[in-house]
């Protein structure tokens, strides 16, 4: 049974998605169920995986550049943990919330397997399937609460969306006709040759590639849908986008530049300067916005973008301390977005309002939730015990290291925007009385016991989450080391 | 005018639709037509001169493995695309519906300005 | 919305020729063009045909919506079984167990014909689903 884990880490969210559907009372067992499955499974499989060699799974008994076939390597053991642990954290926490129903789990099973899916998969039409079943469910989730917001929102996000897929999709007709087949490390095998008699192909294909992961990365001129998407949606959801979706579209991206075309291919065409480039503008964007918004998710939304910038800086310098500073902050921007947006869901059910002008007071009332959101955004800006500060700090040496100064500059300055925009919230939180009361159903004392139990844990567990990578970054940096040395140093077999 | 190159006018119509049209099923169409023109892209890259259709008949004469027959791992790939392509659009007219039964509106200029 | 007298009869005497070619192409998909998608296409359609040339209520006494939700997720869950019945019986998950026959017949794909059947019957249920629910819209706009 052990060769069959793979499949079963992808298979067992889908099943209890399905489960789901048939009954009521069981649902939040099963979804937790599968989940905790999944993470055991992928566990297990760690120890293999870190020791060097892939595991590699065909499905149906189909080898070769026929099948597809599944792969662990160790990039996907990264990027697989971090899904399914705040996947698990989401779960625990929309536990409470009496309104969402069956379809509610359903959605969030099938976008997390799915999302496993395409992380696992090294065939890269399934990358496609995947991906676009992990986008229907997203769409989905943030039109969940069917009011006029979240309908429009979800539909700005299927247009963009549909059309960054069909870019993909595009890209993937261009590498099909060049190379005869689909498996990701088989098309690496016969693209040089590919390259040498028709090279225009080859850039075609890695241009429509780039663009259909820009839009689902959000980086700055294709952004459009993301701060509706990420603002208007049911909070825990907010955390799972914010966290988890969009660093699947750097998980493609990254895989297509490194396994796929190999890395003298992405050099020739220069597009690391355009890279960086793009980095430096969504990183300033990212800032300003943020900096005059009066929602409080809005404002999370656009900060998402801004430190998307800088993951993508770390990118485009491609040396081995920038994809290290790169990967690192991925984890790290995962830990603080998802604490960020649960402190918010918290407060924007606690205080009736959306506006960082109605969150005064709130520090006085609930001071644990107050000090994670503090922790968080202090690792937001790149203070330092916070895990924040180790990645950008690893990305500017990187870019001093390779000759860049200029995005040193830029990030430094968002930096100082970051801190400017996030103390005023911190700064609201401190301020007057709490200008509106409780909602009236919370006025029982048990009914805000109960529920704050499993929404205010999963804050617990990530914000200690940052005080620990921010302390012990070197406990980081083993995670991430690994999958560096395997996208740089080993030959693609 | 090769069957490839008709495909890609025909992506680049689809995503004019999609950008320049006001009403959401205008920009629904326009997706549409994009899945259509990935489609013929494949399938016309999976061409080969002189090739059959890939089933296997009864009573086929003639060697079996000498028969040329077009590429049948695109046509498989596209009934995929196909289906995907359908719950997009069905999941974008739901929400359609859904948003007319609330704003009375279809225009997106008109739905930007809504607060 | 009542059709003409000839849509209507027109209609029942079609319907049960559209479900044997639904069945017809669901069966047939590893040996010529069809196969399960495009075979629970066209059992949706004779169900979307009866409901547009009859009205909407008729059609759904006889095709109850509780009914297709139940045969939808009986679909996935049989392939997801047949899927691990692959891994039961000691090769990869999806992978063929059934012996293969001769090419040419119907009994020849090994497990091939049921995946079509399964998914046949779930795509047949989901698009009449998703008919009903972007219909009932109809008096409400």
């Amino acid at each position: 049974m052990s060769i069959h884990i793979p499949i079963l880490i992808i298979i067992s969210p889908l099943l209890a998605a399905f489960l789901v559907l048939l009954s009521r009372k069981y649902k939040i067992i099963l979804a937790t169920a599968s989940i905790i499955t999944s993470i055991v499974f992928t566990l297990t499989l760690s120890s293999r995986v870190l020791s060097g060699d892939k595991v590699t799974y065909h499905l149906g008994g189909w080898r070769g550049p026929l099948g597809i076939s599944l792969v662990v390597d160790e990039l996907s053991l990264f990027f697989s943990l971090i899904v399914l642990g705040l996947g698990l954290l989401v779960i625990v926490y929309s536990m409470p919330e009496r309104n969402y129903g069956r379809t509610y789990y359903f959605l969030l099973l099938v976008s997390l397997s799915s999302m496993i899916g395409v992380i696992y998969t090294a065939d890269i039409f399934n990358m496609y399937v995947f991906y676009e079943l992990l986008s229907l469910a997203v769409y989905l989730l943030i039109a969940y609460p069917k009011t006029g917001v979240t309908l429009r929102a979800s539909f700005n996000y299927l247009i963009m969306g549909g059309v960054g897929l069909s870019f993909f999709l595009l890209g993937i007709g261009f590498l099909y006709a060049m190379t005869g087949t689909l498996d990701m490390f088989h098309i690496a095998g016969r693209l040089p040759a590919a390259f040498d008699s028709s090279m225009q192909m080859v850039i075609m294909s890695f241009v429509l590639i780039a663009t259909g992961m820009g839009i689902k990365i959000a980086v700055f001129p294709l952004h459009g849908w993301l701060p509706d998407a990420h603002s208007m949606a049911p909070s825990p959801v907010s955390a799972l986008l914010s966290g988890i979706t969009v660093k699947i579209g750097i998980y493609c991206l990254i895989r297509v530049v490194y396994t796929v075309f190999s890395t003298e291919m992405f050099l020739l065409i220069s597009s690391h300067n355009i890279l960086i480039v793009l980095g430096v503008v969504s990183l300033l964007f990212g800032a300003s916005m943020a900096l005059v918004q009066k929602d409080l998710k809005r404002l999370l939304a656009y900060s998402t973008i801004n430190q998307l910038g800088i993951v993508l800086i770390g990118l485009g310098i491609g040396t081995e301390l920038g994809l290290t500073g790169a990967l690192f902050h991925v984890l790290n921007h995962a830990i603080m977005k998802s604490t960020l947006f649960f402190c918010a869901g918290i407060m924007i059910t606690e205080t009736g309002t959306r506006e960082v002008k109605g969150l005064s007071g709130f520090g006085r009332q609930q001071p644990a939730i107050t000090f994670a959101f503090i922790v968080a955004s202090l690792g937001m800006i790149g203070i330092p015990p916070i895990n924040g500060f180790a990645s950008k700090w690893l990305i500017c040496l990187a870019a001093v290291e390779a000759g860049y100064t200029f995005p040193v500059v830029i990030i430094l300055i968002a930096s100082t925007i970051a801190a400017a925009y996030y103390f005023r919230v911190i700064q609201v939180l401190f301020g007057g009385s709490l200008k509106q009361g409780p909602m009236p159903a919370h006025e029982g004392e048990q009914v805000i016991h109960r529920g704050n139990l499993f929404r205010s844990w999963p804050i617990y567990i990530l914000a200690a989450g940052c005080l620990l990578l921010g302390l012990l970054p070197a406990l980081g940096i083993s995670l991430v080391k690994p999958a560096v040395s395997l996208l740089l140093f080993h030959v693609v077999p | 005018m090769t069957p490839i190159n008709i495909s890609l006018l025909v992506f680049m119509i689809g995503l004019y639709g999609v950008m320049s049209k006001n009403n959401l099923i205008k920009k629904i169409m326009g997706l549409t037509i994009m899945n259509g023109s990935i489609v013929l892209f494949f399938i016309s890259i999976g061409y080969r001169k002189g090739g059959l259709a890939p089933i296997l008949e009864k009573g086929t004469t003639g060697d079996i493995p000498t028969i040329i027959v077009v590429d049948p791992l695109p046509q498989a790939l596209m009934l995929t695309a196909i289906v995907i392509g359908i719950s997009v659009t069905a999941l974008a007219l739901a929400l359609i519906v859904k948003i007319y039964s609330k704003y009375k509106t279809l225009d997106i200029q008109q739905l930007s300005k809504e607060r | 919305m009542r059709s003409s007298k000839i849509i209507r009869t027109i209609a029942q005497k079609l319907f049960p020729f559209i479900v044997l070619f639904g069945f017809y192409l669901i069966s047939h998909g590893h040996l010529s063009p069809g196969g399960g998608f495009q075979g629970g296409v066209v059992l949706g359609t004779a169900i979307i045909l009866l409901a547009l040339s009859h009205s909407i209520e008729q059609t759904e006494k006889k095709f109850k919506s509780r009914w297709l939700n139940m045969l939808e997720k009986l679909g996935i869950l049989t392939l997801i079984f047949l899927g691990f019945l692959g891994i039961f019986l000691g090769y990869s998950f999806l992978s063929n167990f059934l012996p293969l026959g001769k090419p040419g017949q119907i009994a020849s794909g090994g497990l091939m014909l049921f995946f079509n059947i399964a998914i046949g019957i779930k795509v047949a249920a989901g698009v009449s689903v998703i008919f009903y629910a972007l219909v009932r819209y109809r008096g409400e706009i």
